[in-house]
């Protein structure tokens, strides 16, 4: 069996390529692309745990967690639709007037 | 059995009544509300006869009354002094009499009105007789009030009229600023006053007169050491000295609302009222409620030494300072109203001398004389068409003889001239305090001799009246043809003028000691009434407290009675024969001249006005300027710096809202990399 070491390191890799996409990319499609490989970072990381215990529980909680990040890009995208018609382009930076 | 004491809430409230009428219904009365007035002060008068033969025991046995009517604030469980705020009843002796005096007062002043304000045409009427009608109840409820918080509440209201009735011209200029003047500066004591009743319910949890549970009684079992762990003394001072200081307080509100020095500027101001409210409030009752209540509560005075001769020395030098203001004035109201504050002083002098009888024996005299002399003066007024100057009189005597004679028995009183009644009550304050000041308190003296010295003044500037208006030669074609006056002008002046002359007569002292006769009736009337609040009670007290004994001159007590007796009579025929011999000529003329630079004092009234407006202007304001000073740059300042703070530090935070996503993005991870980073040091991660 694979010892959950691997598992982790590999979700931790996953989850930094993430963050790293999410603080450099400025395409909005791209951007939600890199939550998405967060989100399945955590997904990994509750497998993993469910497979070493012996528990069913988390495997069963990935299972929502994809549901919800079904909806979540469904959402996404509406609002990278919206970002598109109203800026013409899709990069997220150009919607800055919601501030101070 | 229904007997006078139940009627007695009657008393207080008729008068209410016709203050009720007359504002709401006395414009559709045929007299503007002044029928309601009479027949309710006449009702009111009736039941105090009714109550005086009562306590004096003419319907059974001479008895007192107390009830507590209302509690409209119970004793609040739980704290260290329940206090209980009650509205109730005392009549004793003292309660009783001023009840008579009063109510006889308003209803003569009442009458007076009709001719007064009526048939001089004066419009706003039932504002008027609202006013006294108000005026007439608040002071009757001052005099029943059983405890210290309803006699404040009373002496408020009593303000209020004062106040509503000197303004009752206020379409022209003096009247409204001389009644503010008077609220104001009566405020100005009453004030203290407030702060007295506060002290008065912290330290004993009562404010009731009489009773075993008043607050007298326990000041006196305090001092005796009986008891002491009732009374709570504030500041840490024993109980001798802070009841002092409560004492002191409360005389604020006395020395305010008696115009004694220095809160006596608004008294003459006040005579911009009409004459028959200046009679009945500036002279005769309103003025004299600082007085009674000193009176109604000498039981606790009576402890204090200190406040004693301070109450002393006041009077003594308010009755010599307002005397000499009188000497120079030329209007006839303007010099009664200075007699007032002089006659005042002469009972505060009697109550801080230890004779409280004395005190409330010139209190009645002197309430009887002076309205009849403010009356004798309104009279006087309507003949001349309102014009008040006496240097435009002159001759009146011939023309308006009952106003002459009856004004002559009230100058007779004032001036102290054997046997009217002043005389008699004069004498017996001047021989209070001097038998006590021989006694062994040498600051009485001091009072005395300023009192005794005063008496020249009086004569001087009563008869100085007398002889400007009624004698020589009509000066202006008003005085050799004055308009008439009707009986409600004549009525109450015969009456008035019957009291100033017999009323002295109830207690003859000097006559008393010389034949041995029983004919003190006020000493009697005074010496019964409920324990602890009689005369003899008192002056065993000042006995005991403030170490006052009777010391004679040569011939013992009948000695110093007729020397004291003599010396004054003497002192008051010295000034009226001074005022005969300047002014009684066909065609007198001012002398004020001869008086040097000091006329110029007298006339400005010491300066007294002056030396206020500059307290207000000068001082007042320059203190008040620097406690906003303060306000603005300490207070507001520190509050104004840590909003300034929250501002500025608002204005720098709100920039990192930048509006673009990857910053928020940047920012949070920021955040969990921090998080991380002080979990890991406080998990010992890194060790």
């Amino acid at each position: 069996m694979v010892p959950p070491q691997y598992y982790l390191l590999l979700a931790a890799a996953i989850f930094c390529i993430g963050l790293f996409g999410i603080l450099t990319r400025r395409n909005a499609l791209l951007f939600l692309m890199s939550v998405e490989l967060m989100l399945n970072a955590a997904n990994i990381n509750l497998v993993a745990f469910s497979v070493y215990w012996g528990n069913v529980t988390g495997q069963t909680l990935s299972l929502f967690t994809m549901a919800l990040a079904a909806a979540e890009v469904a959402i996404g995208i509406g609002i990278i639709l919206t970002l598109y018609r109203n800026f013409g382009d899709v990069d997220v930076t150009d919607a800055a007037s919601m501030r101070w | 059995m229904v007997g006078a004491f139940d009627f007695v809430p009657a008393i207080v409230l008729l008068p209410f009544f016709s203050f009720l009428v007359a504002l709401f219904l006395g414009k559709y009365m045929p007299k503007g509300g002044a029928l309601a007035g009479i027949t309710a002060t006449a009702g009111s008068l009736l039941l105090s006869i009714w109550t005086v033969l009562t306590v004096a025991g003419f319907t059974g046995t001479a008895t007192t009354y107390q009830q507590t009517l209302y509690t409209w604030a119970g004793g609040m469980e739980g704290t260290p002094l329940p206090y209980e705020l009650t509205f109730g009843l005392l009549i004793d002796p003292l309660s009783s009499m001023m009840l008579l005096i009063v109510t006889l007062v308003a209803f003569l002043v009442h009458v007076f009105s009709l001719g007064y304000m009526n048939d001089e045409g004066e419009t706003g009427l039932p504002r008027y007789y609202a006013g006294l009608g108000l005026f007439s109840a608040s002071m009757l409820g001052f005099v029943v009030a059983d405890n210290l918080l309803m006699a404040f509440m009373f002496f408020e209201l009593v303000g209020l009229c004062s106040y509503l009735l000197i303004g009752f011209w206020f379409r022209e200029e003096a009247p409204p600023s001389a009644a503010k003047k008077a609220f104001l500066v009566t405020r100005f004591g009453d004030y203290f006053f407030l702060i007295g009743v506060v002290a008065v319910f912290a330290t004993f949890g009562t404010a009731a007169f009489a009773g075993d549970g008043s607050f007298p009684a326990l000041a006196e079992a305090a001092l005796a050491g009986e008891g002491g762990g009732d009374v709570n003394t504030l500041f840490g001072l024993d109980p001798q000295a802070w009841f002092t200081v409560v004492g002191l307080l409360v005389l604020g509100g006395v020395v305010g609302k008696s115009a004694q020095f220095p809160l006596h500027t608004w008294l003459p101001d006040a005579m911009e009222g009409p004459t028959p409210v200046s009679a009945l409030i500036h002279a005769a009752t309103m003025v004299a409620a600082g007085v009674y209540l000193v009176a109604r509560m000498y039981g606790f005075y009576a402890l204090t030494p200190t406040t004693l001769a301070i109450i002393a020395f006041v009077g003594g030098f308010t009755a010599l300072f307002a005397a000499t203001m009188g000497v120079v004035k030329r209007e006839i109201k303007q010099v009664l109203a200075y007699s007032t504050i002089s006659q005042y002083g002469y009972m505060m002098l009697a109550l801080g001398s230890g004779g409280y009888i004395a005190a409330t024996f010139h209190l009645m005299t002197h309430a009887f004389f002076k309205a009849l002399l403010f009356l004798g003066a309104g009279s006087v007024i309507i003949a001349m068409h309102h014009n008040e100057n006496m240097w435009d009189m002159g001759g009146l005597k011939d023309r308006m003889p009952t106003t002459y004679y009856t004004f002559l028995a009230g100058s007779l009183a004032l001036a102290g001239i054997f046997p009217f009644s002043g005389f008699w009550s004069k004498d017996e304050v001047l021989y209070e305090a001097l038998v006590h000041g021989l006694g062994g308190s040498p600051l009485l003296l001091a009072a005395w001799a300023m009192g005794l010295l005063a008496v020249f003044f009086t004569g001087f500037y009563t008869f100085r009246m007398v002889f400007l208006t009624f004698h020589g030669k009509p000066r202006t074609d008003t005085a050799r043809n004055p308009h008439g006056v009707r009986w409600n002008v004549k009525g109450p002046l015969a009456v008035l003028a019957v009291l100033a002359v017999v009323a002295g007569f109830i207690n003859m002292v000097p006559v008393a000691k010389l034949t041995g006769l029983e004919i003190e009736f006020l000493h009697d009337w005074l010496a019964h009434g409920p324990s602890g609040l009689t005369s003899e009670h008192y002056s065993e007290l000042t006995h005991d407290y403030a170490n006052y004994s009777v010391g004679t001159l040569v011939g013992g007590e009948l000695g110093t009675a007729l020397i004291s007796g003599a010396v004054s009579l003497g002192l008051a025929l010295a000034g009226a024969g001074l005022a005969y011999s300047l002014y009684n000529v066909p065609e007198p003329v001012e002398h004020t001249d001869r008086l040097g630079s000091a006329k110029d004092v007298l006339f400005n009234n010491y300066y007294q006005d002056e030396y206020q407006v500059w307290l207000a202007n000068d001082v007042a304001r320059g203190i008040s300027r620097g406690a906003d000073k303060f306000d603005q740059g300490v207070v507001d300042g520190v509050v104004n710096g840590i909003s300034s703070v929250s501002l500025l530090s608002g204005s720098r935070v709100r920039r990192i809202q930048t509006g673009v996503v990857s910053n928020y993005a940047a920012l949070l991870t920021l955040g969990l990399v921090a998080l991380l980073v002080i979990l890991g040091l406080q998990g010992g991660w890194f060790v």
